[in-house]
């Protein structure tokens, strides 16, 4: 085939009928990339660059022989701890952790806050919006402080993390993983510090010495006014 | 009441989970372990509070590893047939090999399509498919129109 007919992006009438929009040739690039990794035989010394610029593609998975010996049941049975361990399921590639790629996620969060808060309007009594912020989920929030010179990680025990900003990115037991401007990836301990998080114009505090759960769990538990924070 | 508002907090938590592993998946298609932890988070929440969720948004998760199943991305899709007439779609996780298997069938519907189910949601009230469902649609056909599109 005519390598331009395949480049080529659908035609504007069809635009209309289908309502799919051809995507932008960077974004077509990095899917074609990622499909050919996955579909291709993984063993083949070429990787799937060098395979690009030459024109003939083998589109065919061969899949390794399979040991009929032990046959796996069909149900899945999930993963134990050492197997997550060993095939690194959450582990972000240093080579994904772009802040620009994380921007979308972000916009994602803010709709879904709004949408949480019914509005959120300035007539909306912060109690109500802090009650819902406490079983919201953060991962896409910009943990940020417009307020006066601090940022971020507005107090904490250790002075190094305060001033640090950025989307989070994960949240686990006791710390948040967040990617900062400079395209860096943070790990901040929740333990002694204290999180800013806006939403137009509303400004939250989070105090991380209380929210030492799993994301998962905060959505189930109770919260408890006990003891005080001393920062 | 109480109880209703509450769950609908945790459902729109699932489905902003839900769609923030598309969202990730359709920035980068290789940052699979990020949209898994999306999706293993929503998994946990709604086994924690009991809430159903569609069959179509867990037709699209790996029960094995928990990664968001999109196929020729995470996933890939093949026909199978077992005998003369019976035919099936084979949906194959890519990191874990986990697969599913599908029915193909005109005439089989499933519990939520049928329409005794249509009609038991006004009186018990059942957020479940309700609320969960037009997200959930929405997000799915979303990509695949992206796929579509990153196709041609």
């Amino acid at each position: 085939m005519d390598d331009s007919l395949i480049r080529a992006g659908i035609p504007l009438d069809l635009v209309k009928v289908l309502g799919v929009e051809s995507r932008s040739a960077s974004e077509a690039g990095t899917f074609t990339r990622a499909f050919l990794n996955n579909h291709m035989q993984q063993d083949s010394r070429n990787d799937a660059r060098t395979l690009l610029t030459h024109k003939a593609v083998m589109l065919d998975f061969v899949r390794p022989k399979k040991d009929k010996s032990k046959r796996k049941s069909k149900t899945a049975k999930g993963l134990n701890a050492r197997q997550k361990r060993e095939m690194k399921v959450f582990h972000l590639k240093p080579e994904h952790q772009r802040y620009k790629l994380f921007l979308p996620l972000h916009e994602l969060w803010r709709q879904y806050v709004m949408d949480l808060c019914n509005g959120l309007t300035p007539t909306c009594s912060p109690q109500f919006v802090q009650q819902k912020l406490l079983k919201a989920d953060f991962h896409g929030a910009i943990l940020t402080g417009t307020s006066k010179d601090t940022a971020g990680v507005v107090r904490s025990k250790c002075p190094s993390y305060v001033g640090a900003t950025g989307i989070l990115v994960q949240e686990f037991k006791h710390i948040f993983k967040i990617i900062t401007k400079e395209d860096k990836l943070k790990v901040i301990p929740k333990r002694n510090s204290v999180f800013a998080v806006e939403i137009n114009g509303f400004v939250s505090h989070i105090y991380g010495s209380k929210f030492e759960h799993r994301a998962s769990e905060r959505s189930a538990k109770k919260f408890k006014a006990r003891g005080t924070i001393d920062l | 009441m109480s109880v209703q508002m509450k769950d609908k907090d945790a459902y729109q938590r699932l489905n902003f989970l839900y769609q923030a592993a598309h969202c990730v998946l359709s920035q980068n298609p290789e940052n699979v372990e990020l949209a898994r932890f999306y999706c293993s988070t929503q998994k946990t929440i709604a086994r924690r509070l009991v809430l159903r969720q569609d069959p179509s948004v867990k037709r699209t998760l790996c029960r094995k590893c928990c990664s968001l199943l999109l196929p020729g991305v995470t996933a890939s899709s093949r026909q199978r047939r077992r005998s003369r007439k019976v035919r099936f779609t084979v949906m194959r996780c890519l990191s874990c090999e986990q697969s599913k298997t599908l029915l193909n069938h005109p005439d089989h519907q499933l519990w939520t399509e049928r329409p005794e189910a249509q009609q038991e949601r006004p009186k018990q009230p059942d957020p479940g498919s309700s609320v969960k469902n037009p997200p959930g649609d929405q997000t799915r056909d979303a990509s695949e129109a992206a796929q579509s599109a990153g196709a041609t």
